[in-house]
């Protein structure tokens, strides 16, 4: 085969394509470079599963045309084709007793002669990819008898053992449970760092697909509404557009792509309570807080945070009224006047477990205040611990507030049955 | 010893696939065997309890030939049938695809009735098969055209359906032209179709053997695709399979063999869906082994139930049709009770 090394490993040129009556996908462009790791993205209907029936030259293009390694895809050879490309679908189906190892086989059929006896190189490459894809222990098993992950990988090991360039996923992870989905995803990073195999995955997660692809493709309504890294991808704006719902990205704390998550929440904060609380929080011990609180049906308030803490991150996507002070600033006068009006607005406050240094002890003030204008005040135990002053500031204050009628609570349990008991009796 | 220590010994072991291999060619000998024993067994059972006629008197020699006339057709039918079945199962991937749910053998039922009571015969030995193999041609299309309404390829319960109702349309005909035949018309189409193995003249008997053979070895060209279908259309053309050729050709085969089987032995009910699973049962789902067994397998079961038909209560002779349903039946039962994992998961 005379296939250029630095042609695109596929590449859309204004395809149209669809079935007899219904036209799906709609002058779509785009080309993925060769050991690229590539997601389709888009709602139920959008057209991914058309186009990656035009990717593998099922469904051939009314317009346009579909290159597949520098080759027309139409002018591939069956056999050719299937030697360039594999495919997993969604779901492989195989009514018959077929052993995992005679279903890894199937996928020597093409490069088998005509008499479809296997010979040596077939049997490597069948145990190669079984071995890849860690289905070798099952190789004796009915197929019809696995775990859906084991189906799964099974599947991949019989597109593997085609030796494609570029393997093509349907859907078929994110409907396995987290175990299997992930050693899957595994898998499929290996063979593409490791055996430079292209990927594309059609994917209806879009966490997953941002998690694991170099590059989104997101279609919608049949035309490629977006093309490129992750983060570019992935705005709330044309997610909530496309998707037509609301819909909120955030960056995962550890892996830094992209997550998008629905609006749940606002819903759960249209709760009963006119209640409002003031949060004390900071590095990450106020989310939780905030999220109990709000189902809890409270108001929440938050400050002094400085930005970029992942609570004031938390704060902003729980839409929290916060007061906000410079990334890693002391609490300045401005943003404390703040608080304070807003704490005097507060039906109560909570201090969170927060560690307390020069920077922030200045928030115990803003309890302080609250407990003299008669406000109660529940304070997480224990500040002492937490209390990197130089002079004990931290531990002295709370000692002070304890006296003035604060109320410790350890575990967020505990503060739920503390603030049921207390606002309840106060609205009676 | 590692895994591949052990394939750079050389040793066969490392082979992932050997098992089905080895155990199902002992198997397939066993079968092979069965052929030579029942061909024993037909050439001496008469109406008389067992023993060879006399050969040296003409009547004797015309017997002998009889006998072997029966079991050739037996064998011949039985392999089409069972072999069409299979093929019918595969493509279609459901356990109760056969020739007569989908209305082959009722549509070539039909065109060897016409040929039969209004003159094919003109047409020579080729005739009653080639009259029978129009006739189930056009009921598959038929069959196909009205399951794919709609454009979309048919679902294979839409083609199932379709069948029935074709097939019902074919049996109103043959009951309609069997109701207005005079009574030696009627007789001939009511007892060939429960089904009879007599052997027919020389020459049909020649050109049944060259079809059924020539469409069996052609099927066995195609067992490897069939594999691959087995998965599916869109997976097989996945694997670099021209799927719509491939479906095609194996179908039109399917039919060549169940309209010849019909037109030599009339509509001969149960071979066709029952052999094939127990072929699988025995064999595994792996149609290199299953499309010669299933044809070895069916041959021998029919050479056996005509035997059965022709001996039981002689001199009256039963149907044979009648016998492949009510012999087959519980056994086959009892090895698909045992072996239906290894068969068909539905």
């Amino acid at each position: 085969m005379n296939l250029s090394m630095n042609a695109p490993a596929l590449a859309f040129r204004s395809v149209t394509a669809g079935y007899k009556s219904r036209p799906v996908l709609d002058g779509v462009d785009f080309t993925i470079a060769e050991g690229e790791f590539v997601s389709i993205i888009g709602p139920n209907g959008s057209g991914k599963s058309t186009l990656l029936r035009t990717a593998t030259g099922l469904i051939r293009p009314t317009r346009g045309s579909v290159g597949l390694f520098g080759r027309e895809i139409s002018s591939l050879k069956p056999r050719e084709r299937a030697s360039l490309i594999g495919v997993v679908p969604q779901k492989l189906e195989s009514p018959m007793a077929f052993t995992v190892a005679e279903i890894v086989m199937i996928g020597r059929s093409g490069p088998r002669g005509r008499w479809g006896i296997p010979d040596s190189r077939d049997h490597d490459s069948a145990e190669r990819a079984m071995i890849y894809t860690n289905v070798l222990d099952l190789k004796d098993r009915l197929f019809n008898e696995l775990s859906a992950g084991e189906q799964q990988r099974a599947a991949l090991a019989m597109a593997l053992a085609q030796e494609p360039r570029i393997i093509m996923l349907d859907e078929s992870i994110a409907h396995l449970d987290i175990n299997h989905s992930q050693e899957v995803l595994r898998i499929l990073m290996k063979l593409n760092r490791e055996e430079k195999i292209t990927v594309l995955l059609v994917s209806h997660d879009l966490n997953l697909a941002a998690q694991i692809a170099d590059r989104l493709l997101m279609v919608d309504a049949g035309k490629l509404v977006s093309n490129g890294s992750p983060g570019e991808v992935m705005q709330e704006e044309l997610l909530s557009r496309v998707y037509g719902c609301e819909l909120r990205v955030r960056k995962d704390p550890y892996g830094g792509h992209p997550v998008v998550t629905g609006t749940l929440d606002a819903i759960l904060r249209r709760a009963t309570s006119r209640q409002c609380l003031h949060v004390i929080g900071g590095g990450g011990s106020g989310i939780e807080l905030f999220r109990r609180l709000l189902i809890e049906g409270f108001q929440v308030t938050s400050g002094v945070l400085n930005r970029l803490d992942s609570d004031a991150e938390a704060a902003r996507a729980l839409d929290i009224p916060c007061v906000l002070e410079q990334p890693f600033s002391a609490i300045g006068a401005d943003s404390f006047e703040a608080a304070r009006l807003m704490v005097a607005g507060a039906d109560g406050l909570v201090v969170g477990p927060v560690p307390f240094g020069p920077g922030n002890v200045v928030n115990l003030e803003l309890a302080a205040e609250a407990l003299k204008a008669g406000k109660p005040v529940w304070m997480a135990a224990d500040i002492a611990r937490r209390d990197y002053t130089l002079d004990h500031a931290a531990a002295r204050m709370a000692e002070q507030l304890k006296s003035g009628g604060a109320v410790e609570w350890r575990g967020i349990q505990e503060l739920m049955a503390l603030l049921q008991h207390d606002v309840i009796n106060r609205q009676a | 010893m590692s895994l591949k220590q052990a394939c750079a010994s050389g040793g066969d072991g490392c082979r992932p696939f050997p098992p089905t291999g080895s155990t199902n060619r002992g198997k397939a000998l066993l079968l092979l065997a069965s052929v030579p024993l029942l061909l024993g067994v037909s050439l001496l059972l008469g109406p008389s309890g067992l023993g060879l006629p006399d050969t040296s008197t003409s009547i004797g020699q015309a017997i002998l030939s009889l006998r072997f006339g029966r079991f050739f057709m037996g064998l011949l039918v039985g392999a089409a049938l069972s072999s069409s079945g299979t093929v019918f199962q595969a493509i279609l991937r459901n356990p109760l695809a056969e020739p007569y749910v989908l209305g082959v053998s009722g549509g070539a039922g039909l065109g060897a009735a016409l040929s039969i009571l209004v003159g094919g015969s003109m047409l020579g030995a080729i005739g009653l098969p080639a009259t029978s193999f129009a006739f189930a041609v056009i009921t598959l299309m038929a069959v196909y055209g009205i399951a794919s309404q709609g454009g979309a390829s048919p679902s294979v319960y839409s083609l199932i359906l379709s069948g029935v109702i074709v097939s019902a349309i074919c049996s109103s005909f043959i009951m309609f032209l069997v109701s207005t035949a005079d009574i030696a018309g009627m007789h001939t189409v009511v007892w060939w179709m429960l089904g009879n193995l007599q052997p027919g003249s020389a020459s049909e008997q020649v050109v049944s053997l060259l079809i059924i053979s020539g469409a069996i070895g052609a099927l066995w060209r195609l067992v490897p695709a069939l594999n691959v279908l087995t998965l599916g259309r869109e997976m097989a053309h996945y694997q670099g399979l021209n799927a719509r050729a491939v479906t095609l050709s194996s179908l039109l085969l399917a039919t060549l063999l169940a309209a010849t089987a019909v037109s030599m032995g009339g509509m001969i009910g149960f071979v066709g869906l029952i052999v094939p699973h127990v072929m699988r049962a025995l064999f595994g789902p792996d149609h290199r082994w299953l499309v010669p067994a299933s044809a070895i397998g069916g041959g021998a079961f029919l050479v056996l139930c005509d035997a059965i038909a022709r001996s039981l209560m002689a001199p009256i002779e039963i149907p044979v049709g009648v016998v492949t349903a009510l012999c087959g039946g519980p056994f086959f039962l009892i090895i698909l009770r045992k072996k239906m994992s290894h068969a068909w998961i539905a």
